[in-house]
């Protein structure tokens, strides 16, 4: 992570942490190498981990996601399912809160859809040739930029 | 070398090394500033109890090190083959396919069928029926056709199938179904066309995947918890020996648990102490060794560029199974001792990259070839465009099968059988793999076999550290790949994967799939005998409490009445409650 990111963000912080992070695995591919590394990562980089594992549905997800109280929501799918179960975990999200924390999604995802992702609410897309330290400067943004906007 | 060595010839070549290294090679590493030799020169001291006949043996005699059978006959690149020996008289599955619903699948193998492939079908099945859901599940959502086709009920299956008839009647080719939790449904559907269609059940061809200890380890796709898990294993085993005599009753592997993280030592050593619970399984429920384990196959092992490891682990694979069988089981049938499996070593689906991804087909010919070495087909698996999450392309699919064509015509290396054979370094190698192994073996052992290490937590905690460590790995550099962490620039070349034909699979029917299905399954619930329906899942929930009983017969009674295979799977899920992953993150 930059420092330039922890410089930033000078606004009181909820927790200790850099933040609160939910890792999930949506749908039901067991492909979870990377939503572990991922948490493992942001875990050493100060962040709390809320991890769910995988064969998550949308409901699952969505209920976590309240539950929570999370800073950034990370769904990871390498099935090729990401546009229904994004569309749906979003329609369950607005049906239940207006205030959704911004949900990135890592895996699988060809780069034609990552436009219509980010159409639905998406804040970033990672697949396995992003570099990592760009992604963690991405959520540290996310994160920062949702406590901010928490505040007000 | 026919025989170990005692006749002082290591002591003269241990001081011979010794000389050398002081005399020539230390001044070489002064020379280029070394403070140690980057590489290493293996001799005869490297392996000082080598004996041939003990240790590696003739081609399909025991210990199989160097070969599972006399001699194979390799057709590479056959079209549609999925590259797997080709030959006459052999019965085989296809390339591994699936999409959408059983029409679009069945439509698909009409084209392969119509293109010349004369295999059997390799069926993908999506992944809620993997897991046990129907189309309409909540579970299902956007998965439906996904991963492979999706199946519902006996008549999804039944249309599956229709391609195949006549000179490729079921009866005559080998079908391969990637199926686990719900194996006894995908063999009750397979044993109820046969008799439809009036063919001899006992003719049956073919290798329900049925591995569902690595799905607890790695793959996930697991239903039931481990002890009941494997009580279904038992049924299909007892049910296939008896009525199916020429169906494979399990194909294991520690390819998945190797894509999910584990090292080369925790792949081989797990896949073999997997071997032995099914064994046991089987044995414990009264089947003879000697009718079981020919009945057992293995998928693949290993995945990675390490060439001359990977071809050791394929020996050593082969000698710790025929030991395994002989002697911890007690087995006199030299049949039984045989690893059979498919494929051989290969580069790793999971190494191919996103970046630069033209050189997945590079990646794939050092797979190929180390596929050769290690005994089997020069399969360049997979095409470059895998990791590319669009499908396989045709442009791919040609390339990878033209590239094991070159590598059989053209390079040649199907002409000999374990060329490596008696090299100091890789015999010290598949000697330093399997005594690795076999320490993991042991350690699952330690827990009372791979159920009790999996409820203990103890595989798949392993196979999580060593995923998590792998991809550190690649942080801290320690680990290179081409294009990925080394070797880029500021301004990468657009590598342009056009895919300018036609895609194997079709877009809108695999988006459609779920609406498909959900109709056909309304139209089903409604048109069959519901009395029948309930009746048959009913005993097949008494059966299932009653551990001595079988499931098989309730299961094929279940399909018969068209059950689905949600409903079947709920049915079971009722008696022996559902398998949930501990999430706690390790490492």
């Amino acid at each position: 992570m930059s420092t330039g990111t922890h410089e930033r963000r000078s606004a009181p912080q909820p927790s200790s942490s850099q933040g609160r992070v939910l890792v999930a695995k949506l749908g039901l591919d067991g492909h979870d190498v990377g939503a572990k590394f991922v948490s493992r990562l942001l875990r050493d980089n100060g962040y709390e981990v809320v991890y769910l594992g995988i064969r998550n549905t949308a409901e699952a997800v969505a209920r976590a996601v309240v539950d929570e109280d999370v800073d950034v929501v990370g769904l990871s799918m390498l099935s090729g399912s990401h546009l229904a179960l994004v569309t749906r975990v979003f329609a369950l999200l607005e049906a239940e809160d207006d205030d959704i924390p911004p949900v990135v999604v890592g895996g699988v995802i060809p780069t034609e859809d990552h436009e219509p992702l980010k159409a639905m609410g998406v804040r970033a897309v990672f697949t396995a040739g992003t570099p990592v330290a760009d992604m963690i400067e991405v959520i540290a943004d996310l994160v920062a930029e949702r406590r901010r906007t928490g505040l007000q | 070398m026919t025989g170990s060595r005692d006749d002082g010839t290591d002591d003269v070549v241990r001081e011979a090394r010794a000389t050398w290294e002081k005399k020539t090679l230390e001044p070489a590493c002064r020379r280029f500033d070394l403070e140690r030799p980057v590489d290493r020169f293996y001799g005869p001291d490297d392996v000082p109890d080598f004996d041939f006949l003990r240790d590696v043996g003739f081609p399909g005699e025991y210990p199989f090190t160097s070969g599972p059978y006399p001699t194979q006959p390799f057709a590479a690149g056959s079209r549609g083959t999925g590259l797997i020996p080709q030959a006459k008289g052999l019965a085989r599955a296809g390339r591994y396919s699936g999409y959408g619903t059983a029409e679009n699948t069945a439509a698909y193998y009409a084209q392969m069928i119509a293109d010349g492939q004369r295999a059997g079908p390799n069926v993908a099945f999506d992944l809620p029926t993997q897991c046990g859901y129907d189309s309409d599940d909540t579970h299902a959502v956007g998965e439906v056709g996904r991963a492979g086709v999706a199946i519902d009920s006996f008549e999804d299956f039944r249309t599956l199938y229709e391609p195949f008839q006549g000179e490729l009647e079921i009866d005559k080719v080998g079908s391969n179904w990637t199926i686990n939790a719900p194996a006894t449904i995908i063999v009750a559907m397979y044993y109820l066309l046969a008799q439809e269609r009036g063919v001899d059940v006992t003719r049956l061809r073919g290798t329900p995947q049925n591995d569902i200890l690595k799905e607890f380890i790695a793959r996930g796709t697991y239903i039931l918890p481990p002890g009941p898990s494997m009580r279904m294993v038992r049924d299909l085993f007892t049910f296939s020996v008896t009525h199916l005599p020429k169906l494979n009753v399990v194909s294991g592997g520690g390819y998945h648990m190797r894509e999910a993280g584990a090292t080369r030592e925790l792949d081989l050593g797990f896949s073999m102490a997997n071997g032995i619970t099914y064994l046991r399984t089987g044995v414990e429920a009264g089947l003879d060794v000697d009718v079981l384990a020919p009945r057992m196959t293995f998928n693949a092992f290993g995945g990675s560029l390490d060439l001359f490891r990977e071809v050791a682990l394929q020996r050593a694979a082969r000698r710790m199974w025929a030991k395994i069988v002989r002697d911890r089981f007690g087995s006199e049938k030299e049949r039984s001792w045989v690893l059979r499996q498919p494929n051989g070593a290969h580069m790793g689906y999971y190494n191919a990259t996103v970046n630069r991804p033209v050189n997945n087909l590079t990646r794939a010919v050092v797979g190929g070839i180390a596929s050769a070495m290690s005994g089997y087909g020069p399969n360049v698996e997979p095409p470059f465009d895998e990791a590319l999450g669009l499908g396989w392309s045709r442009e791919g699919m040609q390339m990878s099968e033209d590239a094991a064509r070159i590598l059989q015509y053209e390079a040649r290396l199907t002409e000999v059988r374990d060329p490596l054979a008696g090299s100091y370094y890789v015999e010290s190698l598949t000697d330093e793999t399997e005594a690795a192994a076999l320490d993991v073996v042991e350690k699952v052992e330690s827990y009372g076999g791979s159920v009790g290490a999996i409820e203990a937590g103890y595989m798949q905690e392993a196979v999580s550290r060593s995923a998590v460590e792998r991809t550190m790995a690649l942080q801290t550099g320690e680990r290179l790949v081409v294009g990925v962490n080394a070797f880029t620039t500021p301004d990468e070349i657009e590598v342009s994967v056009q895919q300018t034909s036609a895609k194997v699979y079709g877009d809108d029917e695999m988006r459609g799939a779920e609406e498909l299905q959900i109709r056909k399954l309304t139209d089903l619930r409604r048109r069959r005998d519901g009395q029948e329906v309930a009746r048959t899942l009913r005993s097949l929930e008494s059966v299932a409490k009653d551990e001595n009983r079988n499931v098989m017969e309730s299961i094929i009674d279940c399909v018969r009445a068209s059950c689905t295979v949600g409903e079947i799977c709920g049915a079971l899920r009722g008696v022996f409650g559902e398998y949930r992953e501990d999430r706690t993150l390790v490492g």
